[in-house]
């Protein structure tokens, strides 16, 4: 079947061929109406042409376009039905007999039982009783059917028979049982296999999930009614009123065939939506800005609560577009449907797989973006990790300015200390020569723990830690040379943003005393909204390159590890503004 | 004068401990006591109920200023002298609004500087 519906690509030379001969058998049967009037009732036969022409157009329509199998199996029906026909209008013609009775009585049953099965993908699926029946029966049913027609129907001289003229494959005489064959195949097994047609196709209809069935209900309550125009034909002809029924069963069955057409149809022209949708698709993922694949995936394949997971080699997992990591659904209520090889998964509504051939197209229209996507959640997870790890760096070598601040304090400098104080014992004990000696002494120690002091400050104030940020820079205020007005705003802060705006603060005013000969400098700290802002500006010669020290670039790597920004504006003679954010959750 | 003047001295560096007791001691004061932390200083206090107290501010379970804020509050007549390794600068503002005699850094500690801050009052 698969090689079939390859072959019978749209517009093939073989649909040119059907074409053509479609409606050359239709023109004939026109033909034949036209010029014997008296054959049959005008307004039957105009409405039986018309139905006929809207099934070959509608079967040629869908075979020619896209769900070929379908078209052709409605457009074979058409010609079934058609060749029937031509034995009312041409009943003495051993060729229309011959033609006739082949196709009309294996292809009508044939093709139209197909279609309502395979109705609207053209699959028949798995179902082993469907195929069953379908094969066992309506294939092998029809061809047994239609071999004692052609071997012994002899309609001649009977003027209601249809055909009167013999098959090419006459035999020469008919059978009597040939009235029992036709009673037992056309009329009891339709009317015995009728409940079991009934309950296969409400059973597809069940089996359909609610996205298809918007799909399928026209055709296949169309065919419904057409099926059961057929098995009341069965049942008058077969058992009943010998046929009196006729003339309201032929508008029925005109009537029905007009809504299969319609059904298939309208079936097909939401089929065509959805594919339509996929080329939106292509020309809307251009457009998607990063993270809009999911958007434009589940618009194109008409499910909102479509999900996307991207497969990431070196977590060995799927994350979702934000890059958290995801489990794939296992349950009933979700299907997954994977694009690429392991490249991405759709997990969307199970009712989506009525459409495995849109899934599949959208799958691969999106891959690129899938791809390009999947990089930038690789590429985010990196920055993210990269931005942790950076963060850790600098929280790690603060830790240890504190420790070492605090051996210093605690070893060194209280060493230094107590020998200051045994100096200071030693002192009644010692000659007066000693004096200038134990003197100089002293200030040398002096000297020693205020060097000491100044190095335990600048590799971490003390104060920081233990009063805050307002503390600390008030005494880096107090102790620069050039006045400085400050406001700091009081409550502390995480460790990594206080020691940061600290040491923004700290270099800045050390900047100012070194090189902008200012005469005032303002330190602003405000929080708010979740950011620390800070603002050291200076009314000094300004024109200073934030480049040429390694002082300010180290402080911004330092704000930068907090996700912060520094900015340093210093115009020529206008003073330099040096500016801070960083984020403070707290 | 300070000859018999008691004094506790609360400090978790034992080496200034040692040599304040006997910077203190060769100048006549009487240290009753020591203690390395606050909470150890303010029990000792209550046992000892020195004249005097130098305190070092920064220590293990605490800040010598909530000490002494503490020793002003339940005894009044104690006089309470700072102390500490890092300058005043260093120290912020706190220092100035403590409740006791005075501040002196550590490298400027003698007994005639602590004589002059207790004999103050």
């Amino acid at each position: 079947m698969n090689r079939v519906r390859t072959e019978l690509r749209s517009r093939s030379p073989i649909w040119w061929v059907a074409a053509f001969a479609g409606v050359a058998i239709f023109a004939l049967d026109l033909v034949g109406h036209l010029t014997q009037p008296n054959i049959q009732d005008t307004g039957v036969w105009i409405f039986l042409d018309t139905k006929l022409a809207a099934l070959i157009a509608a079967g040629l329509w869908i075979w020619g376009w896209r769900v070929r199998l379908i078209g052709l199996l409605l457009f074979g029906w058409a010609i079934a039905v058609l060749a029937g026909d031509l034995m009312n209008v041409y009943p003495d013609s051993r060729s229309v007999a011959t033609f006739g009775l082949l196709v009309y009585w294996t292809g009508a049953n044939i093709f139209f039982l197909h279609m309502a099965f395979a109705y609207p993908t053209g699959r028949l699926g798995r179902h082993w009783p469907t195929r069953l029946l379908l094969i066992g029966f309506v294939y092998v049913g029809s061809v047994i059917t239609v071999i004692p027609w052609l071997l012994f129907q002899d309609g001649r001289g009977c003027a209601d028979c249809r055909p009167r003229a013999t098959s090419y494959f006459f035999v020469g005489h008919s059978v009597s049982w040939l009235d029992d064959w036709n009673l037992f195949w056309v009329y009891w097994s339709w009317v015995a296999l009728a409940p079991v047609f009934v309950w296969l196709i409400w059973r597809r209809f069940r089996m359909t999930s609610k996205g298809g069935r918007r799909t399928v209900w026209p055709f296949l309550t169309a065919f419904s009614l057409a099926f059961a125009d057929l098995v009341i034909w069965s049942i008058d002809g077969g058992f009943g009123s010998g046929g009196s029924l006729d003339p309201y069963l032929t508008y029925g069955d005109i009537s029905t065939a007009w809504l299969v057409v319609l059904g298939a149809v309208s079936g097909v022209l939401v089929t065509r939506r959805a594919r339509g949708v996929v080329g939106n698709l292509v020309v809307e993922l251009g457009r998607a800005a990063p993270g809009g694949v999911r958007d434009a995936l589940a618009r194109a394949i008409g499910d909102p609560t479509l999900e996307l997971a991207l497969w990431v080699p070196q977590k060995h997992g799927w994350v979702d577009e934000e890059g958290n990591e995801v489990e794939l659904p296992t349950g009933d209520d979700r299907t997954v449907t994977l694009v690429g090889e392991k490249l991405a998964a759709i997990i969307h509504d199970p009712v989506l797989l009525d459409q495995p051939s849109l899934l599949e197209a959208a799958g691969s229209a999106a891959r690129f973006a899938l791809e390009n996507e999947r990089l930038q959640v690789e590429l985010r997870a990196q920055l993210a990790e990269l931005r942790e790890s950076r963060a850790r760096i600098v929280w790690a070598g603060d830790e240890e300015r504190r420790r070492l601040e605090r051996d210093l304090h605690d070893g060194a400098q209280q060493r230094l200390l107590g020998l200051g104080m045994a100096l200071q014992l030693l002192e009644p004990h010692l000659d007066k020569d000693a004096g200038p000696l134990l003197e100089e002494t002293e200030t040398e120690l002096q000297q020693a723990l205020a060097e000491l002091r100044e190095l335990a400050r600048g590799i971490h104030p003390a104060v920081l830690t233990d009063q805050g940020l307002a503390a600390a820079l008030k005494t880096l205020a107090q102790r620069s040379p050039v006045p400085v007005e400050l406001y700091a705003c009081s409550g502390r802060l995480p460790a990594p943003v206080e020691t940061a705006a600290y040491f923004v603060v700290s270099e800045a005013l050390t900047n100012i005393v070194k090189y902008a000969r200012a005469e005032h400098a303002w330190v602003n700290v405000t929080r708010n909204n979740g950011l620390v802002r800070i603002d050291v500006r200076d009314d000094g010669i300004g024109g200073a390159n934030p480049t040429a020290g390694s002082g300010l670039s180290g402080l911004a790597d330092r704000i930068g590890a907090l996700d912060g920004q520094l900015e340093i504006e210093s115009p020529a003679g206008a003073g330099t503004h040096v500016a801070a954010e960083i984020p403070c959750a707290r | 004068m300070v000859v018999g003047v008691t004094v506790l001295i609360v400090d978790d560096h034992p080496t200034f401990r040692r040599f304040a007791r006997r910077l203190l001691e060769q100048a006549g004061f009487a240290v009753v006591g020591e203690a390395d932390d606050c909470a150890s200083g303010i029990a000792a206090a209550r046992a000892l109920h020195p004249e005097a107290v130098l305190l070092d501010i920064l220590l293990p379970d605490g800040s010598g200023l909530d000490v002494a804020a503490t020793l002003a509050e339940r005894y009044q007549a104690t006089a309470v002298v700072l102390t500490s390794s890092r300058s005043a600068d260093d120290l912020g503002v706190a220092l100035h609004e403590a409740p006791a005699r005075g501040f002196i850094p550590k490298e400027r500690f003698s007994s005639e500087a602590f004589a002059a801050l207790v004999g103050e009052a």
